[in-house]
């Protein structure tokens, strides 16, 4: 189980599985309604459905997936570290593996020369080149260790923590991030469940380009605590505010229809043309016994399917307000008034009514779109990427390399030499280094596939 | 002043790198090598005094549409190429690597792309604009001298077989791979990864959102990494593996183009 569960072939298995799973999961949109994935996938939806492909990223089939990979990484890198630990060790016996006698005549004297009698020489070529060295000695023989670069060889283990940091932080964040929308006006304060601070909005300014484009939203808000300000701060697209463990987000913008302002001409009824201002749901007396109501306004008028009235985006596209007149509590004029479209205004009236109605002005408060969010992930995250990037820089550029020189008295030295990468350019430092060329002296050549020869 | 006549110029020259680089391996191999050298220094000025003139006429990051984007992505290219010539020798590559350039600089210079500076919306206010497009593109580019040398390593195949010299060559294009990929894949993971998930979390307050964008960034990185365990614990060289570097390339190419134009997201700015 451990076995299977760290080979590499399962990790090239799952990497294939995910990059399948997330082609599909930008292939089929996402997070649509089932009667959607009916219309346009018939052929598909039962399956689409029924593996919650319509959520794929959340879908259990994945999250296993991801499982899965989490503990072949994990248990991967934990099988290899034993081995790395002891290659840093270096080799207690002075035959070390993969490492051969030394056959060229004059390496294998200046070697015997350079452990045997003076090591010093030796030792300051090598630590001149940044090697660290250990001399060994038990019954008489002698083990030169010189490494090189030492984090190279955990290069791919801090990537592989990085990752494993990473997806655990990931989990975190979707099992307990939270995330409040929030939708204030000028001078609104909202409390913030579960804290003891509450937000207000002092002030929401958007900036505009020359070409009409927007440059940029700006909420001055403050936190409140106990009535007392605690902080102030400029929040925008890109600078979020932190407090406490939340940060405030700028979102959306857009304007609170429901606390609209309207401004309606009345003519008719004997007196002149008037103008009157009115809030959404507000009563107003034109005569005794005549009032009028004015019921609800939309921004972008249209009949939905059932024919009801409803607004088809939060835009001001065709502003529309629903005004009623009662005399004596009966209601003798009822309809809609349109802002751009005047002559389309449908009203009923009481035929002897001489009332004229029509909208003229309309004005809603803007409200900044906050949102506030809390993600205990987060910084198991940004952790986690420092170590794989970290991590990545090791396993290029950190050339772990190890030299092995092993001596007993009356046989030839034995001599062992190899990098993680590049071996032809190790060689040609060592060949500086020994003044021999050890590639014609030895042959020491690791299993080295993959790397750069 | 206008930045597209310099890269005019640089592409013009970037045409006569090809060209005497194709010259080098009929001619006399010493003398055109080094015309098509210096010649592409020149032309990576030209290009680099264009990216810096609108980069002050914009009064922006140069890589906020396609036209700067494609435009910054062959100038990293040109970069790299010129840094890998330096280091390792491309021999052979090198023209082939340039006939990438011309490609890219044909499409900054074609009428298809609007050119006109537009004003950034407030999302892309951010120094993380700078950051994440510049190391992404720059990592892209390594990534795409992956590409090419896979290609030829490929269209090589068929002549080596039973030629040793022939065979050297194309184990270089291997290694021009390997290498590419190397530095490449440290700085996309930076890059697109990293830099993004930080962005992302200042901007839209959350890190990743599933976005196609970020999981095409995603797969294009998850094809790497297979590039690179595939070779390392499975000893797998030359065709295969270089059959998935240009996947993992044209995966990266659709995460800059497909994404933009076939399916819709949060970063739909470019
Ligand atoms: C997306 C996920 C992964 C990434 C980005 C990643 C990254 C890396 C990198 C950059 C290297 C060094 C490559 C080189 O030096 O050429 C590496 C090596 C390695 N990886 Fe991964 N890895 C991932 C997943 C896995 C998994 C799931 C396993 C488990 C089976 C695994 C096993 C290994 C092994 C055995 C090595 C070689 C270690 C050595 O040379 O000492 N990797 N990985």
């Amino acid at each position: 189980m451990i076995k299977f569960l760290s080979s590499i072939r399962l990790a090239i298995v799952l990497l294939i599985l995910i990059i399948i799973l997330s082609v599909i999961g930008t292939l089929i949109p996402q997070g649509e309604q089932p009667g959607f994935y009916q219309n346009y996938f018939p052929r598909w939806s039962g399956l689409i459905l029924s593996l919650q492909l319509d959520h794929l990223f959340r879908s259990p089939l994945f999250l296993s997936v991801a499982f899965l990979f989490l503990l072949n990484i994990l248990f991967c890198s934990l099988r290899q570290l034993p081995a790395k630990f002891k290659q840093l060790r270096g080799p207690i016996k002075f035959t070390p593996t993969g490492g051969q006698p030394v056959r060229d005549r004059k390496l294998a004297s200046d070697l015997s020369d350079w452990l045997m009698v003076s090591p010093d020489s030796l030792l300051r070529a090598l630590r001149e080149k940044h090697y660290n060295v250990k001399i060994k000695e038990a019954n008489g023989q002698k083990i030169l260790i010189a490494q090189k670069d030492r984090s190279g060889l955990f290069g791919p283990e801090i990537v592989h923590l990085g990752l494993i940091i990473i997806i655990i932080g990931g989990l975190i964040s979707a099992l307990f991030s939270q995330r409040i929308e929030l939708a204030l006006t000028e001078g609104q304060t909202v409390d913030l469940p579960g804290q003891s601070f509450s937000l207000r909005l002092d002030q929401f300014t958007t900036d505009y380009y020359p070409d009409g484009s927007v440059k940029s939203w700006k909420s001055m808000v403050s936190i409140l605590e106990k009535d007392q300000v605690k902080k102030q701060k400029t929040v925008e697209v890109n600078h979020p505010l932190k407090y406490d463990g939340l940060n405030f987000f700028q979102m959306s913008y857009g304007f609170d229809w429901d606390r609209t302002k309207v401004e309606l001409e009345i003519k008719g009824g004997g007196s002149t043309a008037r103008g009157l201002t009115l809030n959404v749901g507000e009563k107003f007396q034109l005569e005794p016994g005549l009032t009028l109501n004015l019921l609800d306004f939309i921004p972008d008028f249209e009949l939905d399917e059932g024919s009801r009235p409803a607004s088809r985006s939060a835009e001001a596209n065709n502003p529309a307000a629903l005004v009623e007149v009662t005399k004596d509590r009966r209601p003798v004029y009822l309809g809609w008034l349109f802002y751009y479209h005047p002559e389309l205004n449908q009203v009923q009236r009481e035929p002897d009514l001489e009332l004229e109605i029509s909208l003229k002005k309309f004005e809603a408060p803007l409200f900044s779109g906050l949102e506030a969010a809390s993600d205990p992930g987060l910084n198991l995250v940004w952790l986690g990427c420092a170590l794989l990037f970290l991590g990545l820089l090791a396993c290029f550029y950190l050339n772990y390399r190890q030299i092995v020189i092993g001596l007993k008295p009356g046989e030839k030295p034995v001599f062992s030499a190899h990098s993680r990468h590049n071996q032809t350019t190790f060689y040609q430092e060592l060949e500086r280094l020994l003044e021999v060329r050890p590639d014609s002296a030895i042959n020491s050549d690791r299993k080295n596939e993959g790397k750069t020869k | 002043m206008n930045e597209f006549p310099l890269l005019l110029i640089s592409f013009i020259i970037y045409i006569l790198v090809m060209l005497s680089g194709f010259a080098s391996s009929f001619g006399s191999k010493a003398k055109w090598s080094r015309i098509s050298y210096s010649l592409a220094i020149a032309g990576f000025i030209v290009q680099s005094a264009g990216l810096l003139v609108r980069t002050i006429a914009s009064g922006h990051a140069p890589f906020t549409n396609m036209y700067e984007s494609i435009n910054f992505l062959s100038w990293s290219c040109v970069l790299v190429i010129i840094i890998f010539q330096r280091k390792f020798r491309l021999e052979k590559a090198w023209p082939y690597l340039w006939l990438l350039i011309v490609a890219l600089m044909a499409l900054v210079s074609s009428p298809l792309l609007p050119k006109n500076v537009t004003p950034l919306v407030p999302a892309l206010q951010s120094y993380w604009l700078w950051l994440h497009v510049s190391v992404t593109l720059l990592g892209e580019a390594f990534l795409a001298v992956a590409f090419v040398a896979s290609i030829l390593y490929l269209a090589a195949g068929r002549s080596s077989a039973g030629n040793s010299e022939a065979q050297k060559k194309q184990e270089n294009y291997d290694l021009i791979a390997y290498r590419a990929v190397a530095a490449g894949f440290p700085l996309f993971t930076l890059g697109a990864l990293v830099f993004g998930m930080i962005w992302a979390s200042q901007a839209w307050g959350r890190y990743w959102s599933w976005d196609p964008k970020e999981v095409w960034s995603l797969i294009t990185w998850l094809f790497y990494a297979l590039y690179l365990h595939t070779r390392l614990v499975m000893g797998w060289k030359g065709k295969r593996s270089a059959l998935i570097a240009i996947i993992g390339f044209l995966a990266a190419l659709f995460t800059f183009f497909g994404v933009n134009y076939l399916l819709s997201g949060l970063h739909s700015y470019v």
